[in-house]
């Protein structure tokens, strides 16, 4: 496969993947913060600085008022922002494009589907009355093209890519979003015992990993902040966890490089060690300090990205 | 009687940002023909790249170099050793048969085998305003008449440089009247194309010691097909036959087809260049 | 046949004067269509509102589009197509199939013969005139020697139906002829929406073709090379036609490569790959001649390969198209086609020509000063449709101007008689009815080093403006699905 080719699959799955985050998390923190326990968790202020901290767009300054339409517009349909879903959605797109030759037509088809859905929205709906409908659909849409990828693509190098595209994003988008949620759970704290570990917004985490329900299951308790963390960082078996993202890059990558050879230079070393780094660790060593936690995993994960590049993409 | 000549050229390049990628073909070295023999030749560059060779669309041969690595700064070296026989460039009898030269650049197949060299390029197509400039006189042979023109747009132009470069169109060298090397051998090749004789331009260099104009760059003249006598160089910048002086490294249409440096660069922002050409003779035999 | 109880074409309006390809001159409808006629009679035409729109999106989600640059967004849109199928029968295809295999054998050989003996010029068949005067000419093949003998391995030939009933080759396209991922594009859509049809007819399959261009490609792989690694490269997903390439590289099971994946080493050819690089031997080119390698043709190229012309003059890699083979498809090569196909194959030209007449022959200038109103003038040495004169438009006195103007100088002038295209029956969405529209047809034949191969089909232009005779996509033309009958 081309090298120029391998990254456009990369990113495009890395792209779709972060639609998908982008719009739960609009979702669910808007929806949930209706009825939300507390003040704070209610305010739409509130709600709308974590939308906009999670994109990486953080509104410093903390007097100034917030327009709900402006910066739901600005996250979702917004041409000039490039963090934006349509602009996500697009650019999956144009690396779909590139490498049109090598994907099946269905996918392709669903790709394409996708973006014409989103490039159609009318914007005044959108920021009106669509955010429901338009962020289930968006999600829903990032499931087929997920059923499409692991449904009509052979499962060799092309197939690799594109999944620890989509893992090495999942991994990332779920770290921003454990932050970001980390960030407003140390504001809007719980109302009883350790108001920290209780607030609300550790529920709305998991809904944002789509992982509230699995995390009951396995727990059966209400979740608390180590609950939460551990479930979501190191569970292996949670389909959303850093764990499980950072294993399934590991199979992966070794699709494309299956040599059992010693070479501490490789990436697949680099996401071995990442990887066994976390596999035996308590939450206790990362609960501590979770600033740090976030900080250095960030790092490693644009290491793997930025060697898989030199490795693999390099055109 | 030989003559050796040394002959170095270098180029340097500077790119104010990082060079991603690059491709260079340097088309510089020496021919090999009847009257000059490349004895060695050297080339290396700054970064230690390997150089490839290869030819070209119009056999002639290249270096080519491809970095592998990024860089801000590149230059190259080259040195060349040629051995020119000493010939008289007027060592050909001079036909006499003037009518039948003419009748044979109205042949088919003549006008079939040099269409290459009888056509018009960008470069050397006369404007329409202009295309009496120089006619050729019937009652000279033609030969003769060349020599003539040679005198005439040695004359006609004077050499100036800087004032002019690659894509100068001919109607703005003819009407500024000032010009370097190239621009007086487009004018010559256009005016010979015009009365139906073949003419090519060369790239080559020049052994500056009787005080010829050229520059510390690559020269060019023209090689002019005379019927019955075969190519001819002449030098219109001189008013010369082209001789041992005239070290030969390829030709075509025009300039284009003999770019000594192409280069395909990967790069933003400004770069400077500069190249200088020295041609020693060595020795006397 | 009556048009009684056939809603859909009851308002269709048939123009005499115009060579219509399902209804004779005295209304009934050709036997080949009978069956089509009274089976696409079955839908009313609100079934057939509902089919088309189907149709639209289909292609419009499959992503077979052309971009529209706006000032905004570029919008994309799908290449109109026509549900109402075009058919050919044997005997009619047999002449269209013979007839590009020859002229695509003959443009073969005069592209051998003025890069290498110039016979043909130097016996003064064609003027020299024809290569001295082209751009397309390219000094640098002169003397070699494509791997396998092939310039031109992919031929587009334009081919129309004149109101005489014959077929005329209006174009033969040699330089990279687009439109064949349409014509199976159109059979898919086809049968997506109206798979009935297709049990009533026995019509040639058309999605064999990447796997015949493919072998055929191969047949002309560079020596030395046993099992050839073929790419196809692209100017990229910006390009017009990239859905094609896309498809082409996909159906053909290759890499689709843009001028960046690749490099050149010590004049072998090489791909950048995840795994390292990986050696090329044949690429199936869509890029044009000036631009395929910066250090041979325009330095400015972004989308060549550095060095690839030198790998090819070695005899490393195989380009199809050959380059310089452009020089064989300028307009005026065209009209010494009979006299190309005479002195190479010695056979005569088995689809007409258009007949031109060259002013400069004396008696073929008389006959055209004769019957001016009834031809097109031409100048030979204007491109882009300057200068020409059409000779039922004009005027008494335009005529006498024309006249003056060939006869001082009879050189500059070529004439050919007035063609009209034949039409076809057409959806036409506005009015939500049939009507009468011009067709052509480019066909698509590929040759190999012993072995050629015709597309039995072909992509039918439709012009959809009324009245129209120019059927390029880029002036509004739609296409149709075009059946060629087995026996």
């Amino acid at each position: 496969m081309l090298a120029r080719v391998a990254n456009n699959l990369f990113w495009m799955g890395r792209y779709i993947e972060r639609s998908e985050h982008m719009a739960r998390y609009l979702n669910v923190n808007y929806f949930s913060s209706l009825d939300a326990p507390n003040q704070l968790s209610q305010s739409r202020q509130f709600v709308l600085r974590s939308m906009l901290f999670m994109v990486g767009d953080i509104e410093e300054d903390e007097v100034v008022e917030l327009k709900e339409e402006k910066v739901l517009h600005k996250i979702a349909l917004d041409h000039e922002s490039t963090f934006s879903i349509i602009n996500n959605v697009k650019y999956a797109r144009e690396n779909a494009n590139s490498a049109r030759d090598l994907i099946s037509t269905e996918l392709y088809e669903a790709i394409n589907k996708f973006y014409h859905f989103i490039l159609n929205y009318p914007v005044d709906t959108f920021v009106k009355r669509g955010l429901y409908d338009f962020t289930v659909n968006v999600t829903e849409m990032t499931a087929i093209l997920r059923g499409k990828i692991r449904g009509t693509l052979l499962h060799d190098e092309v197939y690799a890519i594109i999944m620890m595209g989509m893992n090495i994003e999942r991994a990332n988008q779920i770290i921003r979003i454990i932050n970001a949620k980390y960030n407003d759970a140390l504001k809007a704290q719980g109302s009883y015992g350790d108001k920290f570990s209780h607030s609300f917004e550790w529920s709305t985490l998991l809904k944002c990993a789509e992982s509230y329900d699995m995390m009951r299951r396995f727990y059966k308790k209400t979740p608390t902040s180590i609950t939460t963390l551990e479930f979501l960082i190191l569970n292996p078996n949670c389909p959303r966890s850093i764990m499980n993202s950072l294993n399934q890059v590991y199979s992966h990558i070794k699709v494309l490089d299956p040599s059992k050879k010693y070479n501490k230079n490789s990436t697949a070393f680099l996401v071995g060690r990442v990887r066994s780094e976390y596999e035996y660790k308590y939450i206790e060593e990362i609960e501590g300090n979770i600033k740090n936690f976030i900080d250095t995993l960030l790092k490693e994960l644009t290491q793997i990205s930025k060697k898989m590049e030199k490795e693999f993409f390099n055109y | 009687m030989y003559q050796e000549y040394s002959i170095q050229y270098s180029a340097k390049n500077h790119y104010d940002t990082l060079v991603n990628d690059a491709y260079w073909q340097f088309l510089i070295i020496p021919e090999d023909n009847e009257s000059q023999q490349l004895v060695s030749w050297e080339f290396s560059n700054s970064l230690h790249d390997v150089n490839q060779t290869s030819i070209n669309g119009f056999g002639f041969k290249t270096i080519r170099v491809h970095p592998g690595q990024k860089f801000n700064d590149i230059s190259f070296q080259a040195s060349f050793t040629v051995i020119k026989k000493e010939t008289n460039p007027f060592d050909f009898s001079l036909p006499h048969h003037n009518k039948a030269d003419y009748d044979k650049l109205e042949e088919l197949n003549f006008q079939v085998d040099f269409e290459p060299f009888l056509r018009r390029t960008s470069l050397t197509r006369l404007p329409n305003t202009y295309i009496d400039m120089y006619t050729f006189d019937e009652n000279k042979t033609i030969f003769e008449n060349i020599q003539n023109l040679n005198g005439w747009v040695s004359e006609y132009l004077s050499f100036k440089p800087g004032v002019t470069d690659v894509d100068t169109p001919l109607e703005e060298i003819i009407e500024k009247r000032n010009g370097v090397c190239q621009d007086f051998t487009h004018l010559f090749c256009a005016v010979v194309k015009e009365n139906k004789v073949p003419a090519r331009y060369v790239s080559g260099y020049l052994h500056q010691g009787h005080g010829y104009f050229g520059d510390s760059q690559m020269h060019a003249w023209a090689e002019v097909y005379v019927p019955d006598i075969g190519w001819v160089g002449f030098d219109p910048t001189n008013n010369l036959l082209a001789n041992t002086n005239h070290i030969k490294v390829c030709h075509g249409k025009d300039y284009k087809d003999c770019s000594p440096l192409i280069g395909v660069v990967y790069a933003h922002g400004a770069n400077t260049t500069s190249h200088t050409v020295k041609v020693l003779s060595e020795q006397q035999q | 046949m009556e048009n009684l109880g056939n809603q859909i074409f009851s308002s269709y309006q048939r123009n005499p004067d115009l060579f219509d390809e399902i209804f004779d001159k005295d209304g009934s409808v050709k036997d080949v269509y009978k069956t089509l006629f009274d089976l696409y009679g079955g839908h009313s035409i609100q079934d057939y509102v509902r089919l088309n729109e189907k149709a639209k999106s289909s292609f419009f989600n499959q992503g077979i589009t052309f971009q529209v640059y706006g000032e905004k967004e570029a919008k994309e849109k799908i290449f109109p197509f026509d549900l109402f199928p075009r058919i050919i029968d044997t005997n009619e295809w047999d002449i269209i199939e013979q007839g590009s295999i020859q002229r695509s054998r003959a443009l073969n050989l005069f592209l051998w013969d003025i890069y290498h003996d110039k016979k043909i010029l130097k016996q003064g068949i064609v003027p020299l005139e024809l290569i001295s005067s082209s751009d397309n000419y390219l000094h640098q093949m002169i003397g070699v020697n494509p791997p396998g003998g092939i310039y031109n391995h992919i031929s587009g030939i334009d081919v129309i139906k004149h109101t005489d009933g014959d077929y005329y080759v209006l174009e033969d396209n040699i330089r990279c002829p687009s439109g064949v991922s349409y014509v199976i594009c159109n059979r898919t859509a086809l049968k997506r929406a109206l798979f009935g049809v297709f049990n009533h007819y026995q019509t040639h399959t058309v999605t064999n073709y990447a796997e015949n261009l493919l072998d055929l490609l191969e047949t002309t792989k560079p020596k030395g090379v046993d099992i050839p690694n073929t790419v196809v490269i692209t100017p990229g997903m910006y390009n017009s036609a990239f859905y094609e390439h896309s498809y082409l590289a996909k159906t053909m099971g290759v890499e689709l490569v843009e001028g960046r994946d690749l490099f050149v080493e010590n004049d072998f050819v090489y791909m950048k790959t995840i795994q390292g690089p990986e050696r090329v031997d044949v690429i199936y080119r869509r890029i044009d001649d000036q631009f395929i390698d910066p250090l041979e043709f325009r330095p400015d190229s972004a989308l060549g390969v550095p060095g690839l012309f030198a790998a090819y003059k070695k005899g490393n890699v195989t380009l199809a198209n050959a380059p310089g083979t452009g020089v064989a498809d300028d307009k005026a090569v065209y009209t010494y086609m009979p006299e190309i196909i005479k002195y190479y194959l010695d056979e005569k030209p088995i689809i007409k020509n258009v007949h031109t007449y060259h002013c400069s022959r004396p008696d073929e200038l008389k006959y055209v000063l004769e019957h001016i109103p009834e031809l097109v003038i031409k100048p030979v040495d204007e491109a882009g449709g300057y200068g020409i004169s059409i000779g039922n438009r004009l005027s008494k006195d335009e005529i006498e101007k024309v006249k003056k103007q060939i006869s001082e100088a009879p050189r500059k002038y070529v004439a050919q008689p007035i063609m009209s295209l034949s039409v076809h029956p057409t959806y036409i969405d506005q009015n939500e009815s049939f009507e009468q529209r011009h067709i052509d047809l480019r066909t698509f034949t590929v040759l190999g080093k012993d072995r050629e191969f015709v597309l039995k089909g072909g992509l039918t232009r439709v012009a959809l403006k009324k009245g129209n005779l120019i059927v390029n996509s880029s002036q509004g033309g739609g296409s149709k699905d075009t059946w060629v009958l087995k026996e």
